[in-house]
């Protein structure tokens, strides 16, 4: 979102196609233990899902040689999970019109607004696998923290009472 | 084609720095976008790893954090000013969308005095930042704060390695100004040093050592089951738009430009696609 | 041998055992420990053990069993079928430690070497044939390091029962011999039957002897990398061949207790802020610290 120069204006605006969100197909992801340095595709459903052993305390699985113990995050209710793609710069003049019907803020500024970018939703989950090397996650594990956050946001931002 | 949904950076009112936020044009709502960030972790997304394994994060924010910042500023000049002429922003002027949201009016009289009726010509209203008006709304806002985290069962203690190994309840033996401290924090995160700092008086909190960096705080106590939250969702959940969370797809390029010299390369945190599919 | 439990489940560790003899539970008994496929890269390493009462020793010795290695694999097949029709007088029991296992264990947080992992399976099925009630009198074993270090533990664990550590035991003593033919044909026919935990297609099995100065294994082994995972879980990743090639052919992965040169310890909440040289005007309240959340800054 930035650009090059130290003090840009930050113009750009990231729309998400809308009618990614409704497609979005349902995805099944895991988080890791460990930082593979790449993204990039990876043969998880080969190598990966079929290693998957329900053990005595969870699940259980290797990567690299080396031992993951896993459990279930579901996400919070009232949220959904979605992933997201770049999908490329905004080619002026040839956009497609997906979803615009509703939008109150047209084009006016069409050919200032070249700069903008659009995202979209590949996939949506409602949950994904939580490893951890060699122990389970527990309810200690910080994303599990992470993923309250939204019901203590809810209560800080909600409009104060009159007095 | 536009969207309702857009991200755009806005000036964050705590750090000053640029911030990601969402605007909801359709529902009008404004969302702030946190992002959970730890070392070592990537993701398997269906057939495909994505390093980094970052998770974002999109809730309701009050957008009269975000104007606040721009009366504060405009404050300086002393005077009474209609609100399109207080929010404007040469580094981010996606910052005139904040004045598209519905119901600002009543939200500023927690924070301003306002003049209508002499200029009711060009019907505009006029207004000044009122501190003391700020600090009684911030005063509620840390009053919702402190009875959310004692559902949530948030440990606010200040001891929290004594109390790690404690099981139960020991919420309920934190004290009311360790809960009023901690609010106080969270939603300094939202307010500049000085307001947060004239807060704390108000508040006759003790000095903010809590501000100080890294409480020693590795073992996190937190409530046992998710607790629902009291808002109501569902009023996201029209047309398909739920607060979203989403992970980030950042190129394999980008990876790479973090062990490559930056000089000379154009936006290197600009993108996530590890494919740019390119639509025409 | 019927190795269909490690077909169902070739991840962690399998136990095959004979029934127990009558007679070695009345009768002092004399057992032979010994090992296969320790020094491969590819499969996995089987421990056995073999007994018979010290009075039917002899019996054993017409046998003609001899160090494993000494004989053709239709030679030990037909040895331990024989030993099978001897089941009123032999009995064995044995541990097919999976290639997964090996490399979970010496890869671990807590490293478990290799010679510990040999030495806790073999006091592990000595004791096992004593759970089952082979009265145990001497114990023969074919040393993993060194022997005296090694005897030291094994009496210490069985004070009751006579323990000898000896190089080549395997040639030196019938029983250890038995034992090393038990190993042997489980691990060949393990490796032989090798059930892929991955859905792999068209995976070529001319893999040679899998020892890692093996040129065929080598070859193997790169050919069969995968940039993501490495290698399937066929292969020992704790061996330095596997790691080398990994090294070279496959994509880098960072653990928390990876050693790295820029690395400042083990999952540090703050170091993420001191990337660069930008110090941040304030730090996020704890309540983000702790887990882990922070303003996002790009997208």
């Amino acid at each position: 979102m930035e650009s090059g120069d130290e003090a840009a204006v930050e113009k750009c605006r990231i729309h998400l196609r809308p009618g990614t969100l409704r497609d979005a197909p349902p995805a099944t992801l895991h988080l890791l233990p460990c930082e593979v340095l790449v993204s990039r595709p990876a043969p998880v459903g080969r190598f990966f899902t079929p290693a998957i052993r329900q053990g005595p305390d969870g699940l259980e699985v290797s990567f690299r040689g080396r031992k993951l113990r896993g459990e279930e995050v579901v996400v919070p209710p009232g949220l959904v999970g979605y992933v997201m793609e770049d999908q490329g710069e905004v080619v002026v003049g040839k956009g497609s019109s997906e979803g615009s019907s509703n939008d109150n803020e047209q084009e006016q500024e069409a050919p200032e607004r070249d700069f903008d970018r659009f995202i979209g939703a590949t996939a949506r989950f409602s949950g994904f696998t939580l490893w951890g090397l060699e122990t389970i996650p527990g309810p200690d594990a910080k994303v599990r923290g992470a993923l309250t956050w939204p019901s203590l946001a809810a209560a800080i931002h909600a409009q104060v009472p009159e007095d | 084609m536009k969207s309702g949904l857009m991200f755009v950076k806005l000036v964050n009112p705590c750090s000053g720095e640029g911030t990601i936020y969402l605007f909801n044009m359709c529902l009008q709502q404004l969302f702030e976008i946190k992002v959970f960030k730890e070392k070592h972790h990537s993701w398997f997304i269906n057939q495909s790893v994505q390093s980094g394994g970052l998770l974002h994060f999109a809730t309701p924010i009050d957008p009269l954090f975000l104007l606040l910042h721009y009366l504060r500023k405009a404050d300086k000049e002393g005077k009474f000013q209609p609100l399109d002429q207080v929010v404007v922003d040469d580094m981010f002027p996606n910052c005139i969308l904040l004045l598209k949201l519905p119901e600002l009016e009543k939200l500023l009289q927690h924070v301003t005095e306002e003049k209508g009726i002499v200029r009711e010509i060009d019907k505009k209203k006029y207004y000044k930042y009122s501190k003391e008006k700020t600090i009684k709304w911030l005063e509620k806002k840390v009053n919702q704060t402190v009875a959310a985290l004692k559902t949530n069962n948030v440990n606010v203690s200040a001891r929290v390695q004594a109390t790690a190994f404690f099981s139960g309840d020991q919420a309920s033996s934190d004290k009311e100004e360790d809960y009023i401290c901690y609010a106080h924090g969270l939603v300094s995160d939202y307010i500049p040093r000085e307001l947060s700092d004239d807060l704390c008086k108000y508040l006759k909190l003790p000095e903010p050592s809590a501000s100080l960096p890294n409480p020693p705080s590795k073992k996190v106590k937190l409530s046992d089951e998710p607790v629902e939250a009291k808002e109501d969702y569902t009023k996201f959940n029209r047309k398909d738009w739920k607060t979203e969370k989403k992970n980030n797809k950042m190129t394999a390029a980008q990876k790479a430009l973090a062990k490559v010299d930056k000089s000379g390369m154009k936006s290197i945190d600009s993108f996530f696609a590890a494919k740019n599919k390119k639509k025409t | 041998m019927d190795l269909r439990e490690l077909d169902r489940d070739s991840t962690g560790l399998c136990r095959l055992n004979s029934p127990v003899p009558a007679v070695c539970r009345k009768e002092p008994c004399i057992l032979g420990v010994d090992e296969a496929g320790r020094g491969p890269v590819l499969g996995p390493m089987v421990y056995a053990i073999c007994y018979c009462p010290l009075s039917r020793l002899a019996d054993l010795e017409a046998l003609k069993v001899a160090d494993s290695k000494t004989l053709s694999e239709s030679e030990r097949d037909r040895l331990f079928v024989k030993m099978q029709e001897d089941g009123d007088f032999v009995g064995w029991a044995l541990d097919v430690l999976s290639p997964n296992l090996i490399s979970t264990s010496m890869l671990g947080r807590v490293k478990y070497n290799l010679n510990s992992l040999s030495h806790d399976t073999a006091t592990g099925l000595v004791q096992f044939a004593l759970d089952q009630g082979v009265k145990v009198a001497q114990v023969f074993v074919d040393t993993v390091g060194l022997p005296d270090t090694y005897q030291k533990r094994l009496q210490q664990r069985f004070p009751g029962i006579e323990v000898t550590v000896k190089a080549k035991a395997d040639a030196l003593y019938p029983v250890v011999s038995a034992a090393s033919i038990c190993a042997k044909v489980a691990r060949d026919q393990a490796v032989k039957n090798w059930h892929f935990v991955e859905k792999l297609q068209d995976l070529d099995a001319d893999y040679g002897s899998g020892y890692p100065n093996d040129p065929k294994t080598k070859a193997w082994l790169r050919k069969h990398v995968e940039p993501v995972f490495g290698f399937p879980q066929f292969v020992r990743f704790s061996w330095r061949t596997a790691q080398s090639i990994l090294e070279k052919e496959a994509e880098g992965v960072m653990w928390e207790d990876s050693l790295t040169g820029d690395q400042e310890g083990p999952g540090r909440i703050t170091s993420y802020f001191s990337e660069g040289a930008r110090v941040r005007p304030r730090l996020p309240h704890r309540y983000f610290q702790e887990r882990g959340l922070e303003s996002a800054t790009t997208l």
